[in-house]
């Protein structure tokens, strides 16, 4: 194929100075990196600033609506598994009015890659508190300090059944876009936090408080985030939720939780499938001779035998 | 002397086997060449509620309709004998267990209040004692009926003895009293029932035994009634039939027409459907694999649109099934697919509402929902079906439409089809053909909204060197949004356009059928389930000279209003009536919206089961003679 660059050309329309470029550089360099091939890559998002990503990428994009975009993933990839499906959304899209499929994806540990855009508000609706902002944080845009409490993304990720579950920072690309390689490389859902400075609504969580907080977990010698065998899962988690609880003066970045012992929905599926995922919905043929169905006279019999009834006059 | 057909009602609290009943006989009956139609009425209620079915069984003809009184009814219970004390005709059969006979009314806990005060009032004018017996006797008093006990305990000990089976496993040979009982009214041999309680019970030997004595012991206490109801033989020609639901049969429609993704999330009536695809997610016949089709239960109605377009886009063939709560849901997503042009189905199963309204019941009341569901202005497509047999090609069409034309496509059924269980013919699948549409094979210049073309180019997600973005907003050719005043007026007119292709392109007889005669005198309007009854309801009327004709339309949007002006036009507005399992009965409003033709007559049953034909016959009869506007059906129970 034609080498094209990762990038599309288009204005990109976010605030100068918003988290989300750092995160754009990221996963292009990730993209490019892995050598992905842009035909066989689908982005797909919801709803929010962080939503417009799959337009600046130059790989198929899906664009869809506020808080859907796994459910839309999650019929792409099993409609077609050879895809590497990138889900983007912002941390209202996610995990507000998004909240039942973010969940259900850990359920199923469908081989998707989720990257949260955490900048703490609803960015495109004009600064709202999300489900990430702790309670009694006033930003700017709020009337009165937040009302309800924060959600931890990292421990719900893990609760969920998420198998890779990591934590990046927009303007630290390079360790964000290791993050992403490893994610997408990872069999199996992956959810990677990304801490996303909003300049414009989020006057807390800004770079500024970032910068002087986070520290990378890769770092820390005895940190072994990996479950290899099932009776390392549940220490490995606990573990993992409790460092997910660490924020303030210091906020770890870098990867949480590895599960390796847990199948994908597609081995599941393979399991029952025998064909599946190597001929797969998207690829299987439902024609005979151009136009006529598969399925002929003779065939139908012999499949729905069960509905059928040889009558038999006596 | 033998009948030509016969009705009957089975009848016993939820969870008793009633269905199994029916199921048996059903397929007993087919077997031996009779054509059957049994609506299966239910409360939303796991067990002990009392459901029904109501069937119809025919030496003539595959039936199409259900009719009132009914010749034998089968009670399982006392609460069967109260409820359906009105439905028995003249001369018919009540087989009960004669364990029930001194039950009074006021003993039947799972009776909802309000129907036992009807059914109090009703006793009280009839005078007769609200208990089991003097409802019998008032019966065979009254109406000549054949009175047939049968000690179900006693049947259950002999055969408890004679197969040492665990007296608390007893209740679930019930059903096979029921099956028996019927059986020997109607003459039934014996091969016929054992060989459809073998396939009920496949693989159980013993079940089928069991049974078989069941029928035995059964018939030795009601000697005197064999073949007393009996029918005909049977005129039908042909060689096999399918005895299934409509659920069933617009799975096997689906899986004909190349469904790969299947979504949905658990509700009535709608999830039988997904559980008869499961079954044949991948079959290996004559040496072709068939599927595979994945079929998703979701966490949601919304995830199981949107996953589904999300398989669209991917090229494979996907759809969901849903009744209204859950399309409700879906309308985000069917506004996303109509903005993308994904060719997605929604097999839409109404019941009544509103909000969960009788969820085990049937109506007709969301085609507005279903026209009009979602924001802004999109061209989508929605078709009906009017019987199983329609069902099964419009699930196919429904593909086809859908792919061609790059429109959400809306199945509309509805419980009554969805849970009737009916002989049908087997499909001939040489009339089938599978269209995909325009299916561009991208490459580096590809864009997914091409201008220039009407219908856009499709290619699929994966498709080598071709990358494509979708988007709900407002979108370029490429796919990418903008906002642009005059983009927005060629990508959103190009969107619309479509449906008048649509209107051109589809062939009438996928917008809709017109039966009957010529010149009729009156027209009977409707679609979905109302056509069986209807068609029933005009050979009925004909004998009585009034001639008429039946429009079913199928095709509900884009509303092919230039075909539907013509033909009203042929008729007296004052003589055209439109039949409707709603209150308002909106096709009416449709149809006036579409051509101007405002039709005053109609006829409308909300109650939630099903139109039966005596009482369209005679609401027909007071509309044309006695020129009544508007008539309310209530007949069930
Ligand atoms: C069903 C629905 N409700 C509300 C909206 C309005 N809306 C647009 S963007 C947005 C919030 C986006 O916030 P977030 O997901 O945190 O992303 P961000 O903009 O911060 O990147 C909302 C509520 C919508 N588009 N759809
Ligand atoms: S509002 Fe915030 S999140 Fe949205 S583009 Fe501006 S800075 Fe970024």
């Amino acid at each position: 194929m034609v080498p094209r660059s990762y990038k599309t050309d288009l204005w990109i329309d976010w605030c100068p100075g918003c988290g989300n470029f750092g995160i754009l550089t990221a996963v292009v360099k990730a993209f490019e990196e892995l050598g992905l091939d842009p035909s066989k890559t689908v982005i797909v998002s919801g709803i929010g600033c962080s939503s417009k990503i799959p337009h600046f990428v130059n790989v198929n994009g899906v664009h869809t609506i506020h808080g859907r975009a796994i459910a839309f993933a999650t019929g792409i990839k099993l409609a077609n598994p050879e895809l590497t499906v990138v889900v983007h959304g912002g941390d209202g899209d996610l995990l507000g009015i998004g909240a039942g499929h973010f969940v259900t994806l850990g359920r199923r540990n469908l081989d998707i890659v989720v990257i949260m855009h955490n900048n703490g508000v609803y960015g495109l609706t004009k600064g709202q508190a999300s489900p990430t902002l702790p309670m009694g944080v006033k930003t700017k845009a709020l009337v009165k300090p937040n009302i309800q409490q924060a959600l931890n993304p990292i421990a719900l990720a893990i609760s969920a059944g998420y198998t890779f579950v990591a934590r990046g920072y927009a303007f630290d690309s390079e360790h964000l876009k290791n993050l992403i390689k490893m994610a997408i490389e990872h069999k199996g859902a992956a959810f990677i936090d990304v801490l996303q400075p909003c300049v414009t609504f989020n006057d807390v969580f800004t770079a500024e408080y970032y910068r002087k907080r986070v520290y990378k977990l890769d770092e820390q010698p005895e940190w072994n985030p990996v479950a290899e065998k099932p009776e390392e899962r549940v220490e490995k988690m606990i573990k993992a939720i409790e460092k997910s609880f660490e924020w303030g003066e210091r906020i770890p970045i870098g990867i949480f939780y590895i599960d390796k012992t847990q199948s994908t929905l597609e081995e599941r599926y393979s399991q029952r499938i025998p064909l599946y995922p190597s001929i797969h919905p998207a690829k299987s043929n439902i024609t005979r001779d151009v136009d006529k169905p598969l399925i002929d006279n003779n065939m139908f019999e012999k499949i729905f035998k069960e509905y059928i009834v040889d009558v038999e006059h006596i | 002397m033998p009948r030509e057909g016969l009705s009957m009602i089975l009848g016993g609290p939820q969870g008793a086997g009633v269905e199994t009943s029916m199921t048996v006989l059903a397929r007993a009956l087919a077997r031996r060449g009779y054509g059957v139609i049994a609506d299966r009425e239910y409360f939303s209620n796991i067990t002990g509620r009392h459901s029904y079915i109501h069937m119809y069984v025919s030496a003539k003809s595959l039936p199409r309709s259900l009719r009132y009184p009914v010749d034998i009814l089968a009670a399982m219970d006392a609460e069967t004998v109260f409820t359906h004390i009105d439905d028995l005709g003249e001369r018919g059969y009540v087989i009960y267990d004669t364990g029930v006979l001194q039950k009074k009314l006021d003993e039947i806990p799972s009776m909802e209040d309000v129907t036992k005060n009807r059914v109090r009032e009703e006793l009280r004018r009839l005078g007769v004692e609200p208990v089991v017996e003097d409802v019998l006797n008032f019966l065979r008093d009254s109406k000549g009926a054949g009175i047939i006990g049968i000690s179900f305990a006693d049947v259950l000990k002999t055969l408890m003895t004679k197969h040492k089976v665990d007296p608390r496993r007893a209740s679930r040979y019930v059903s096979g009293i029921i099956v028996s009982a019927v059986a020997v009214l109607l003459g039934l041999d014996e091969e016929s029932i054992r060989w459809s309680f073998s396939i009920q019970f496949a693989g159980r030997e013993d079940l089928v035994a069991q049974n078989m004595d069941v029928l035995k012991f059964v018939e030795e206490r009601m000697r005197s009634f064999r073949g007393v109801a009996s029918l005909e033989k049977p005129s039908n020609s042909y060689s096999k039939l399918m005895v299934a639901t409509g659920n069933d049969v617009v799975a096997m429609g689906k899986i004909v027409g190349g469904l790969r993704y299947q979504s949905y999330y658990p509700i009535t009536p709608a999830a039988d459907e997904s559980f008869t695809i499961e079954k044949y997610e991948f079959s290996e016949v004559d040496g072709v694999s068939v599927g595979p089709i994945i079929v998703m239960q979701t966490e949601d109605e919304i995830a199981a649109i949107c996953s589904a377009i999300g398989a669209a886009l991917t090229g494979a063939r996907s759809a969901t099934a849903t009744s209204g709560p859950g399309f409700d849901l879906m309308v985000e997503g069917l506004s996303w697919a109509g903005a993308n042009e994904v060719p997605v189905v929604i097999t839409y199963y109404q019941r009544g509402g509103p909000s969960t309204g009788q969820p085990t019941r049937g109506s007709q009341s969301d085609l507005f929902n279903a026209l009009f569901a979602g924001h802004g202005e999109f061209a989508r497509v929605v078709i009906a079906s009017g019987d199983h047999e329609e069902a099964f090609y419009d699930a196919i069409e429904a593909f086809n439409i859908a792919e061609r034309f790059q429109v959400p496509v809306i199945h509309l059924l509805d419980k009554f089809l969805a849970n009737t269980v009916k002989t049908v013919p087997l499909p001939d699948l040489n009339k089938v053909k599978i269209f995909r549409g325009d299916i561009s094979s991208g490459g580096l210049n590809y864009k997914r909204f091409d201008l220039s073309k009407l219908i856009s180019p499709r290619a699929f997600l994966g498709t080598p060197d071709t990358v494509m973005w979708y988007a709900g907003d407002e979108h370029d050719e490429l796919g990418h949004i903008v906002e642009d005043p005059e983009n927005r007026v060629s990508m959103y007119s190009k969107r619309i356009e479509k449906m008048d292709l649509i209107l051109r392109e589809l062939p009438p007889e996928r917008k809709f059928s017109l039966h009957g005669i010529d010149k009729p005198d009156f027209l009977v309007v409707g679609w979905g389930s109302v056509k069986g009854v209807a068609l029933d309801a005009l050979e009925t009327l004909e004998k009585d000279g009034l001639k008429g004709a039946y429009l079913n339309l199928k095709l509900l949007w884009p509303f092919p209003l230039d075909d539907v002006s013509k033909i009203l036009s042929s008729v007296s507005l004052d003589r055209v009536i439109a039949v409707e399992h709603s209150y308002g009965v909106q096709i009416a409003r449709l149809i006036s919206m579409g051509t101007g033709m405002r039709i005053r007559k109609t006829v409308a049953k909300f109650t939630g089961r099903p139109i039966t034909l005596d009482e369209l016959v005679d609401a027909l009869k007071r509309i044309l003679l006695n020129n009544v506007d508007r008539v309310v059906l209530k007949h069930g129970a």
